[in-house]
């Protein structure tokens, strides 16, 4: 516990140990994990219905989103595509943004805070419920019965929802262009698919798999990583949610910078 | 059966300080003693999930810290336990949470696992509760569940964390005479944590006392009963004066 007659070094020291702790603590799993990929080591029943409730249940929220941001895109475009005429780029922008960086980072992040948060909290009140202990006395291993299932549906979840929110944010940026700016949904995706790589596309699934790394590792670290009851739990969820956004954007940058 | 050897726990303060202790198979042995005196931590090493710094855990001529996974499982296998807070599986329903070791033991005939859930519900005194969540369940239900699910494999080892806590005297001594019949008709070795030593002392072969980490006394009931050590007699006896 930080007090608050603790010096700044001693604060700073504190915070540096428990960062790495964290991160150290997100290696190990991903290692404990990877061994249980081969050979596979997972239980099929839990994959199926993780799969269901963290992607199906996140269809309308992350569609209302990706709609919404891709009006809002248009709308905020508007005024230079209007002043320079630039109608036949709107497609153009309104896809490179949406696929390289504006779909996966901010479905990724909604899918932080419903998915990642959720995971952390059921895995942190299990483990302070000392359902995990139980699981373990059962001879089951947590990794494998339970985390494995959940990191694979999140990381696959994530992807697919990317893909499913990129195309919704464009028909939401094709509606706004036509309402808007008269720019008719023809004009739009010609401008789109014209001039719109296949690299481009890959740049931004390759980015929201690892998001889903980002969000599925440190999402099931917090959650096993608890201590101190019920308080515990909402800091769990707390940290992991603020990892999970400060990863997603670390990653973002490096991926960036490496997939120009 | 179980042997533990001079074994060593610290969390922030040490918890465990060079416990020895012995039972014999069949034997069911009453764990007592004061809050926090490491009776929980103890179980918890004899089931493999806390890590003792120092001593050795022996079951079934097994030691747990050596094994690997396989192993451990195969040992685990052979075991029960009881939470002292249930450690119920709150998605899953109490049919579901008692049905989870027999499932994870490969049995599969559904009429068979409906059949024995049904008997562990009526023997604790639950028939019909089935399909409720745990969630919606008493304080004392929930462990009656807890010691459904425990018994439910009818294991060599059986591990029990105070399985009569928050229950009325009746379902009390009714839940350790079942507890007590049942492992004198599998043979099983028991170990059980509990407050209610009363209770407790009618069902036991023999008892051994914790106090701040240490095991302070071992012997048969009768010799806990009569017992001159001075902790042991005023813990024993619930007085008020006394060391403690
Ligand atoms: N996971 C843990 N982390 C830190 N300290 C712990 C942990 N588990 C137990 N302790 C400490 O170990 C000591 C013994 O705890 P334990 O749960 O074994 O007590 P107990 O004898 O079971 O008590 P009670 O009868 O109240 O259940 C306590 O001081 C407790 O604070
Ligand atoms: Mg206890």
């Amino acid at each position: 516990m930080a007090t608050e007659d603790e010096g700044l070094p001693a604060q700073t020291g504190r915070a540096v140990l428990s960062l790495a702790t964290d991160v150290g603590g997100v290696a190990v799993l991903a290692a404990r994990l990877l061994r249980r990929m081969a050979p596979p080591r997972l239980d099929g029943p839990e994959l199926w219905r993780n799969l269901h409730r963290m992607g199906v249940r996140s269809l309308p929220i992350v569609g209302v989103t990706a709609l919404f941001t891709g009006g809002i895109m248009v709308i905020q475009a508007g005024v230079l595509i209007r002043r320079f005429g630039a109608e036949g780029l709107l497609g153009w922008g309104a896809g490179f943004a949406t696929l390289r960086e504006v779909g996966p980072i901010l479905i990724a992040l909604m899918f932080s805070g419903r998915v990642g948060a959720n995971n952390t909290a059921e895995l942190a009140t299990m483990t302070v419920t000392e359902q995990i202990d139980a699981l373990e006395t059962l001879a089951i291993d947590p990794l494998a019965y339970l985390i494995l299932p959940r990191v694979l549906a999140m990381i696959t979840m994530l992807f697919v929802l990317t893909i499913y929110g990129d195309v919704l944010a464009l028909m939401g940026a094709a509606f706004m262009g036509e309402a808007l700016l008269g720019v008719s949904t023809a004009t739009f995706w010609n401008g789109l698919l014209e001039s719109i790589r296949v690299w481009d596309m890959a740049t931004g699934l390759i980015k929201s798999a690892l998001f889903g790394v980002v969000i599925a590792l440190s999402s099931s670290h917090f959650g096993l990583s608890v201590s101190g009851g019920a308080p515990g739990v909402g800091r769990a969820v707390n940290a992991s949610v603020v990892a999970s956004a400060t990863g997603i954007f670390i990653c973002d940058y490096l991926a960036t910078y490496v997939l120009q | 059966m179980i042997e533990v050897t001079n074994v060593w726990k610290r969390f922030a303060a040490p918890v465990l300080r060079d416990v020895t202790l012995r039972v014999p198979g069949g034997c069911l042995y009453g764990l007592i003693g004061p809050g926090a005196a490491g009776k929980s931590v103890l179980l918890k090493c004899l089931a493999g999930l806390l890590r003792p710094e120092r001593g050795t855990v022996q079951i079934f001529g097994e030691t747990i810290g050596a094994l690997d996974e396989v192993a451990l499982q195969a040992v685990r296998n052979r075991i029960g336990m009881l939470f002292q807070n249930n450690a119920l599986f709150d998605h899953l329903t109490v049919a579901e949470n008692i049905a989870f070791p027999l499932r994870r033991r490969g049995l599969t005939d559904e009429a068979e696992i409906a059949a024995r859930v049904a008997d562990r519900l009526r023997a604790v005194s639950l028939p019909g509760f089935e399909e409720r969540l745990p969630g919606g369940l008493s304080g004392g239900q929930k462990k009656r569940v807890g010691v459904a699910r425990a018994t439910v494999t009818r294991a060599d080892v059986v591990l029990y964390d105070e399985p009569a806590a928050g229950l009325d005297p009746v379902t009390s001594q009714k839940i350790f005479d079942l507890l007590r019949r049942e492992q004198q008709e599998a043979g099983a070795t028991v170990v059980m944590v509990s407050s209610d030593i009363d209770r407790l002392l009618t069902v036991t072969d023999r008892v051994g006392m914790m106090l701040d980490g240490a095991l302070i006394f071992e012997g048969t009931t009768a010799e806990a009963q009569g017992s001159l050590h001075p902790v042991v007699k005023q813990f024993v006896h619930g007085e008020v004066d006394g060391p403690l």
